[in-house]
């Protein structure tokens, strides 16, 4: 109900008479809806106060913020605080919404709703269904500790980039399993031999992931210290071991969707 | 409430015993968190004593110029060498005698999307590394003598789990062990060890148990992925026993137990495993030994996340190798650290009305109870009867110096889905003082053996920085109107004080170089979270940041 009034206003050419109804009742909801968010997400007691109070992070309410002001600090955060970015963390109608409710408590009756309130940080991201939410949720599943494949790629916001970043889905999961990992190389270290993946080699230092178990540690050594040599008996099957197959079909949907080659 | 029976209190004062004074202490380095592993933040250097306090004077300060949040580190001192670090993982090896700056180290910016407070409380040295946490969750090596990046491995995805590294790490043989935040949030605690030489994972002990693990059965269906637990302090370490100790943090929901709680389970012990509870695990393999849960379902947000402090005393007529811990409500236990048997308890604030009492065994009497669609007054409040900032201990008068704050709260429920790494504290809490006081706060010496208040020292507004004891019977904190200040051990009797010109929410230290002893304080007060909280009860008052460490010293020639 509250998409279509916002879509109406956007891009529907409508007698006005037939609109303020609309939009009166669109900004309360959206309003309300901002309220919820912020008490779950903002006036947590550590920060933020409830109705923009003081708490352990500054007084919102009656501080004279104009709406870009807010949908500024809200998006990006502000820095050497420790209020976040939130363009992640909420998804683009809670954004909307909370700032919103927090130009109310600015004295803005009347806040802008559009998606334009939230600034340039409002993107469109993919909304998951089916096998692609599943392998989603196992990409990156606590649970898993440090046997969940984001513990060493990024995607959809997720992750640790050890990995390069993934630009092509394998097609199967056999493909998956038999995956090439040319760039694993064996390193040499103080006597000790171990599977690596080289970042850079300069001057000053070499620095590597040693891929010997998970989680990957990254080592930085003086030139000499350490020598490369191509091939690694490391390989991909053995640290996706924990998840079996349908699983592993479901993570490949959930790639699919979320990279675009 | 329970006391110990009258144990007669002519050992105050005295040595207690021999061997007892000299494991907790430190000397010249102060190479811990804690002072030494066993967290007393006592020192046995007495050059500096209650007779010549008055002519303590600042020697040389530091300031760190990174001025994003507070100083809270505890410095480390090891052959005369100071390693700090900042509240953004700045890192510095100084001349401990001079302030020289030998190396430093930045930490790369932690970008904004990853959440969280600025704040780091120290680094750990050992292996020939200095090793710390950070905002987005690495655990980072750096070589001692170089500052040079050794290695670097990741803990956590910081954007999912919402839990970041605050914590000291602390070195246990060839280990260095972290705790995590995020237990406000919905996330599973847990404590990792690494190996110090590679930086591979050593273990991971997950403070909630696992479906088939002993004690899983505490928490009702799922609850368990997100019920929190973070153990987000740095813990402590017996090496006869090698037995490594740490407390671990609040069950979540914070203040909505209804996912987490089966209907009619029994409160007097063990619900929500092991939330809220002091444990000792075996360094080696990050297995269990035993467990002492304080708070059974924690419904006020009532850590047990803070300092374990290890000590040998009679109980009794038995002399008995011994532990004390304060945790948030005030409560303090003391257990016996070889079995985890409960021994005593006593409770530090004067307003406390979130239980009644506890009975000779430690099980808490007379809940007051958070309910859905009520509001209800709770002291003390969720930022603590006392906060991080440490106890200290001192073996010369055998008395516990706490930092007690004297705040309450008003929560309110609700009943918020969990959504992993988000805040999942459920309740509004604001804070307020209590009526018919005009201090709300108090510098105490408890003695843990008789559970009895030997002295204290009250104070207008809140104390938030650690307590240093030291043998020359003197006790030392900060304030946050800037004033760092000596208290006589034996009696809280002020003998000196420095204005400093920033608030205290650090851990200041005592150490020697060439033979001249030093007391080493963090300042800079605390813009968010408690140091926040506490400044809103106060709207009179403007205690300012800052980042700057100031070292004090009796003046050249005077010893």
């Amino acid at each position: 109900m509250r998409m279509s009034c916002i879509r109406l206003t956007l891009y529907v050419m409508t007698p006005l008479a037939l609109s303020v109804p609309c939009q009166a009742q669109n900004v309360a909801n959206v309003v309300k809806q901002g309220e919820a968010v912020f008490s779950k997400t903002c006036a947590t007691g550590y920060c933020h106060g409830i109705r923009g109070g003081p708490s352990g992070a500054p007084r919102l309410a009656a501080r004279g913020f104009d709406q870009a002001y807010i949908s500024k600090v809200v998006t990006q955060g502000v820095p050497d605080t420790g209020m976040a970015s939130f363009s992640s963390r909420l998804s683009p109608p809670d954004l909307v919404a909370v700032i919103a409710y927090v130009a109310t408590l600015n004295g803005i009756a009347n806040p802008d709703v559009s998606m334009d309130g939230a600034g340039d940080a409002v993107s469109s991201r993919p909304t998951l269904t089916g096998e692609a939410a599943r392998g989603a949720r196992l990409f990156s599943e606590a649970v898993r500790s440090f046997g969940r494949c984001s513990t060493c790629h990024e995607a959809g916001g997720f992750g640790i980039p050890v990995a390069a970043p993934l630009a092509k889905v394998p097609a199967s999961t056999a493909d998956l399993k038999a995956l090439a990992t040319p760039d694993v190389k064996t390193g040499s270290m103080g006597g000790e031999s171990m599977p690596v993946l080289v970042l850079s080699q300069g001057k000053q230092s070499v620095v590597f992931y040693d891929l010997t178990s998970a989680p990957p540690v990254q080592r930085n050594a003086e030139p000499g210290a350490v020598k490369f040599t191509d091939g690694s008996k490391w390989r991909h099957s053995s640290v996706i071991g924990a998840y079996n197959d349908s699983e592993l079909a479901a993570i490949l949907d959930y790639l699919r969707a979320v990279i675009k080659p | 409430m329970r006391f110990f029976s009258a144990v007669s209190t002519t050992i105050l004062f005295t040595v207690v015993t021999a061997l007892a004074q000299d494991v907790g202490s430190t000397r010249a380095d102060w190479p811990h968190y804690g002072g030494s592993p066993y967290s007393w933040r006592y020192s046995a250097l007495d050059q500096i004593n209650t007779s010549n306090v008055k002519s303590l004077t600042p020697a040389w300060m530091f300031q760190t110029g990174d001025y994003a949040e507070n100083l809270q580190a505890t410095p480390i001192v090891v052959d005369g060498v100071m390693y700090l670090i900042t509240a953004q993982a700045h890192v510095f090896a100084l001349d401990a005698a001079t302030g020289r700056e030998i190396w430093n180290y930045r930490y790369p910016p932690v970008p904004r999307s990853i959440p969280g407070f600025i704040g780091n409380r120290g680094v750990a040295v050992g292996d020939g590394k200095v090793f710390f946490g950070t905002k987005d969750d690495y655990m980072v090596a750096l070589d001692q003598k170089t500052g040079h990046l050794l290695w670097k491995v990741n803990i956590d995805d910081a954007r999912q789990c919402g839990c970041n590294v605050t914590a000291a790490p602390m070195v246990v043989k060839d280990k260095v062990i972290v705790g995590g935040t995020g237990g406000d949030g919905a996330h599973r605690g847990y404590i990792t060890a690494f190996n110090t030489r590679t930086g591979r994972l050593a273990w991971r002990w997950y403070v909630i148990p696992g479906p088939g693990e002993k004690g899983h059965e505490t928490w009702k269906g799922d609850s368990w992925r997100f019920g929190g637990g973070a153990p987000w302090m740095t813990g402590s370490y017996d090496p006869a026993l090698n037995l490594l100790y740490w407390g671990t943090g609040n069950a979540a929901a914070d203040f909505y137990d209804t996912e987490r709680v089966a209907v009619g389970a029994d409160k007097s012990k063990d619900v929500n495993l092991y939330t809220a509870s002091v444990v000792a695990l075996d360094p080696d393999t990050g297995k269990l030994r035993w467990h002492y849960q304080e708070v059974p379902d924690d419904v006020w947000d009532y850590d047990s996340s803070y300092e374990v402090v290890l000590i040998d005393r009679e109980f009794r007529g038995r002399m008995r190798q011994a532990l004390v811990h304060v945790n948030k409500s005030g409560l303090t236990s003391v257990l016996d650290r070889v079995t985890g048997e409960f021994l005593g308890a006593f409770s530090v604030p004067e307003v406390r009305t979130w239980i009644a009492g506890i009975t000779e065994d430690g099980k808490l009497v007379g809940r007051n109870e958070p309910a859905m669609g009520k509001t209800i007054s709770v002291c003390p409040s969720a930022a603590g009867a006392k906060s991080w900032n440490s106890t200290a201990y001192s073996p010369r008068t055998g008395f516990l110096y706490v930092p007690v704050n004297e705040m309450c709260n008003d929560i309110t429920p609700n009943n918020h889905p969990a959504d992993e790494g988000k805040n999942y504290m459920n309740g509004d809490f604001p804070f307020k003082l209590p009526a018919g006081r005009s201090t709300f706060s108090h510098v105490d010496a408890w003695d843990p053996v008789t559970g009895k208040r030997a002295w204290s020292m009250p104070y207008k507004y809140v104390l938030l920085a650690s307590m240093l004891a030291t043998a020359g019977d003197l006790v030392f904190t900060g304030n946050p109107e800037g004033d760092f200040f000596a208290l006589d051990a034996r009696n809280g009797n002020k003998l000196w004080s420095y204005q400093t010109g920033a608030g205290h929410r650090g851990s200041a230290v005592s150490y020697s170089v060439n033979g001249r002893q030093y007391i080493a304080t963090p300042t800079g007060w605390h813009s968010s979270v408690v140091g926040a909280l506490a400044q809103s009860l106060f709207p009179d008052q403007d205690w300012r940041l800052g980042s700057t460490l100031v070292v004090f010293a009796l003046p050249e020639g005077s010893r």
